[in-house]
């Protein structure tokens, strides 16, 4: 039967998609007939002043709704953050509280330690992956199954590693496996401490190595291989292939997708919320804004966006030039 | 020729949208409901072809029980409500609130909240006869008016900002009564005979109290109805509305022991048969069902009226008043809370709406079901589902001192955040003094 969603979701479609051929087809047009005709006096300059022009008609609409949705909000946040909520006392002041708050000290914390294991674990995991199934005769089924977790939304994952990490018995596998070991009682995995926040990285090194695995495996065969061969002849040993000839060359690669994985993890949020409930010890620095935000108080929320910005920006220009350099 | 096409098929969607509209539970005119009330409605109102937007925090057998509530309106209207319910429902109108989606109408479990949308612009007040009628037909009526009422940037001053139904009794304690009668319990009058009957419990091998803290994003709450219950059972009144206003400072002793007092039940392993991690791992619609188990895992659950929708099925059930201390001499209080309906996008149906919640049909409807009760004295209450309903109705009717739920009358940073954190976290520190000082911080912080 119809559906009125899908009836607008295919209008929607069409609308969208005629309106972006009529744009260009009519700026396009207005262009060549119109400001700059190719013909008179002027033919030559126009045609060369036509082509400078036209490739800012077809980035417009994508730099427009960049604008639109991701830098108009970011100077609003900015803006709240300094005038809304206690900041009608002192610009500063929402910074100033949520600097005080022992919870936020908390989550920066937790955001460090995340940032400093997640990338880490995931681009080794990765690396190993990429290598060792390489020379499998197997190795693309073993690289679908690391990959597969990729395809999984974060709260799914969550949702699944709750249930390996579950008190009851029954449930849980890590408490299954100590009964099999005589263990009488299933023990309560994720209960506050500061120590859980490394299970719930587990779930992100999870998805995120499939990520790196796929990349860096890309890098390893474009590797020359008479580098690899010269090392051969030369007596060097699989390790010293590996880790000296080898991962020296993809260097850039690593790099990139560390960092990419690391602009990741100061985004991640669904995987505390789901998981980590409200335990004050693993909140981490997203958690903290959205629970500002559900509570109303956009000062502190946007004060802490701004926070997880700055914190973001360098690692992001990093990322940039490193993806450059590769590109040469 | 393709423009037709697209009519004819986007007329076909709105058709097939509307043909899900439900029959009618209780056919009109049979039984004892107010049906005259609800004719009379019928011959005010055709919105024949509008629709009527609503969310609220109804899911579940809830969302089901409210749209038989619906069919009445459709049928007597015309118009078509399209209900949204969700268990996040607090952090999504707040963010409808602020980049716009608001639907027509919600129901906000939490008259803090209620005032911040009304503060912010977001909902249209109701009328000077609105709250004359509140103030006439509900039991305590001034109580529900002026929980409801607030700065309202719409009206340009105080308000009547929304209109309560569907209202809780919190202070009760939910047992078996064959496991009771097996054991030889009686239902105690005091909180120092169920204290007693507690600790008689854990000699005979059980575990007196179920309790779960889980609620995703709202982890916590269920802690601090325990909280504001035994406030209400070791304060005054007054000292009550100082700690709701923080005049009080949550870290004063007052407060402390109250929440010393709630981890003598929820801290004591005896009592529970589980850590306090567990308990707030464990999801509070989930928690009562080891009272029906065979054999039980635990005897009660300190709960409010809306629990048995979550009981198992064939469960037998009753309740008792979470008692009072016999030794402090505070009388009987009676914790409530509810749930409010505002208008947050105006249209001809939503004022219809409202006048159709005050028929005492749109009561009766849901009561003579489950998990429903009302303050509204023009209901037949010979028509709640069964006698535990009907009692608690009464205990509702007859309030001496009714206290609204204190979390949900805190700012909402409060009472629906610091206050959830802090009893999670008291259950797994039990450091009660330095949680209460956590919260009286993030108090003091958005002052």
């Amino acid at each position: 039967m119809f559906d009125s969603t899908i009836v607008s979701g295919i209008l929607t479609i069409i609308i969208g998609v005629g309106g972006m051929l009529a744009y260009f087809w009519l700026s396009n047009l207005v262009l060549d007939k119109v400001i700059f005709p190719p013909k008179g006096k002027n033919i030559g300059r126009n045609i060369n002043r036509a082509n400078a022009v036209r490739p800012w008609l077809f980035t417009f609409p994508a730099i427009f709704a960049l604008g639109l949705y991701l830098v108009v909000p970011v100077f609003y946040s900015i803006w709240l953050s300094v005038t809304s909520g206690v900041a009608q006392d002192g610009w500063y002041r929402n910074y100033e509280q949520i600097f005080l708050n022992q919870t936020f000290r908390v989550s920066l914390l937790n955001n460090l330690l995340w940032v400093l294991v997640v990338p880490a674990a995931s681009t080794f995991f990765g690396l190993i992956a990429a290598q060792l199934t390489d020379r499998l005769s197997w190795g693309n089924i073993a690289k679908s199954l690391i990959f597969m977790p990729m395809a999984i939304s974060f709260v799914g994952a969550s949702l699944i590693w709750s249930f390996v990490y579950h008190p009851d018995m029954d449930i849980g596998v890590i408490n299954a496996i100590r009964g099999l070991f005589g263990a009488e009682d299933g023990v309560t995995l994720i209960d506050g401490q500061v120590i859980d926040s490394f299970l719930l990285m587990v779930v992100l090194i999870w998805i995120q190595t499939g990520f790196a695995m796929v990349i860096l495996s890309a890098a390893l065969r474009g590797v020359p291989e008479d580098t690899v061969e010269a090392a051969i002849i030369d007596g060097a040993n699989p390790f010293q292939v590996f880790f000296r000839i080898k991962v020296p060359q993809i260097r850039g690669t690593i790099m990139v997708v560390w960092t990419t994985i690391t602009i990741l993890v100061l985004k991640v949020y669904d995987i505390v919320a789901a998981m980590g409930n409200q335990y004050r010890n693993l909140e981490i620095l997203p958690t903290q804004m959205m629970q500002y935000f559900d509570a109303g108080n956009y000062g502190f929320a946007t004060a802490i966006s701004v926070v997880i910005m700055i914190l973001v920006l360098p690692v992001m220009f990093w990322n940039i030039r490193q993806a450059r350099a590769e590109m040469r | 020729m393709k423009k037709t096409l697209y009519s004819g098929a986007a007329i076909l969607a709105l058709a097939a949208g509307s043909a899900q509209a439900q029959e009618l539970i209780f056919p009109v005119g049979e039984g004892d409901f107010a049906w005259d009330s609800y004719n009379a409605f019928a011959d005010e109102y055709d919105l024949s072809g509008q629709t009527l937007t609503i969310s609220g925090p109804w899911i579940g057998d809830d969302r089901d029980l409210v749209d038989t509530v619906f069919a009445y309106f459709e049928e007597a209207t015309g118009a078509t409500v399209e209900y949204a319910g969700s268990d996040a429902f607090e952090s999504e109108i707040r963010r409808a609130s602020q980049t716009g989606g608001l639907p027509n109408m919600a129901v906000i479990p939490q008259p803090g909240l209620l005032a911040d949308l009304a503060a912010a612009g977001d909902v249209a007040p109701l009328t000077d006869e609105d709250a004359a009628w509140i103030e006439e037909n509900y039991a305590a009526g001034q109580s529900w008016v002026d929980l409801a009422t607030s700065e309202n940037e719409q009206a340009g001053g105080e308000a009547l900002n929304g209109f309560f139904y569907k209202v809780d009794v919190k202070s009760l304690v939910w047992y078996s009564p064959p496991v009771f009668e097996e054991l030889g319990y009686e239902v105690p009058e005091t909180m120092e005979e169920l204290l007693a009957l507690s600790e008689q419990a854990v000699e005979d091998g059980f575990a007196p109290w179920c309790i779960g803290l889980g609620s995703g994003d709202a982890t916590g709450w269920p802690a601090t109805d325990w909280v504001e219950d035994i406030m209400l059972r070791t304060q005054s009144l007054d000292t009550y509305d100082a700690w709701v206003s923080n005049e009080l400072p949550f870290d004063s002793e007052e407060v402390v022991n109250a929440i010393e007092t709630f981890g003598e039940f929820a801290l004591n392993e005896d009592f529970t048969g589980m850590s306090g991690a567990e308990i707030v791992n464990t999801d509070f619609r989930d928690s009562p069902d080891g009272v029906f188990e065979i054999p039980p895992q635990c005897l009660m659950h300190r709960q409010a009226s809306f629990i048995p929708t979550f009981f198992p099925e064939d469960a037998e059930y009753d309740f008792f008043y979470f008692p009072a201390f016999e030794s402090e001499d505070l009388g009987s209080p009676v914790l409530g809370a509810g749930t409010v309906w505002a208008i947050t996008d105006e249209n001809e149906a939503s004022r219809a709406m409202i006048e159709f919640l005050k028929t005492p049909v749109a009561h009766e409807v849901w009561m003579s079901q489950s998990g429903f009760l009302t303050p509204h004295n023009g209901v037949n209450t010979e028509l709640y589902a069964n006698d535990t309903l009907r009692g608690m109705g009464e205990i509702l009717l007859n309030a001496t001192s009714f206290r609204f739920d204190a979390s949900d009358l805190m700012p909402s940073e409060i009472g629906a955040g610091a206050f959830w954190t802090g009893m999670v976290e008291y259950l797994r520190t039990g450091d009660a003094q330095a949680e209460a000082a956590s919260i009286q911080s993030a108090w003091d912080a958005i002052k």
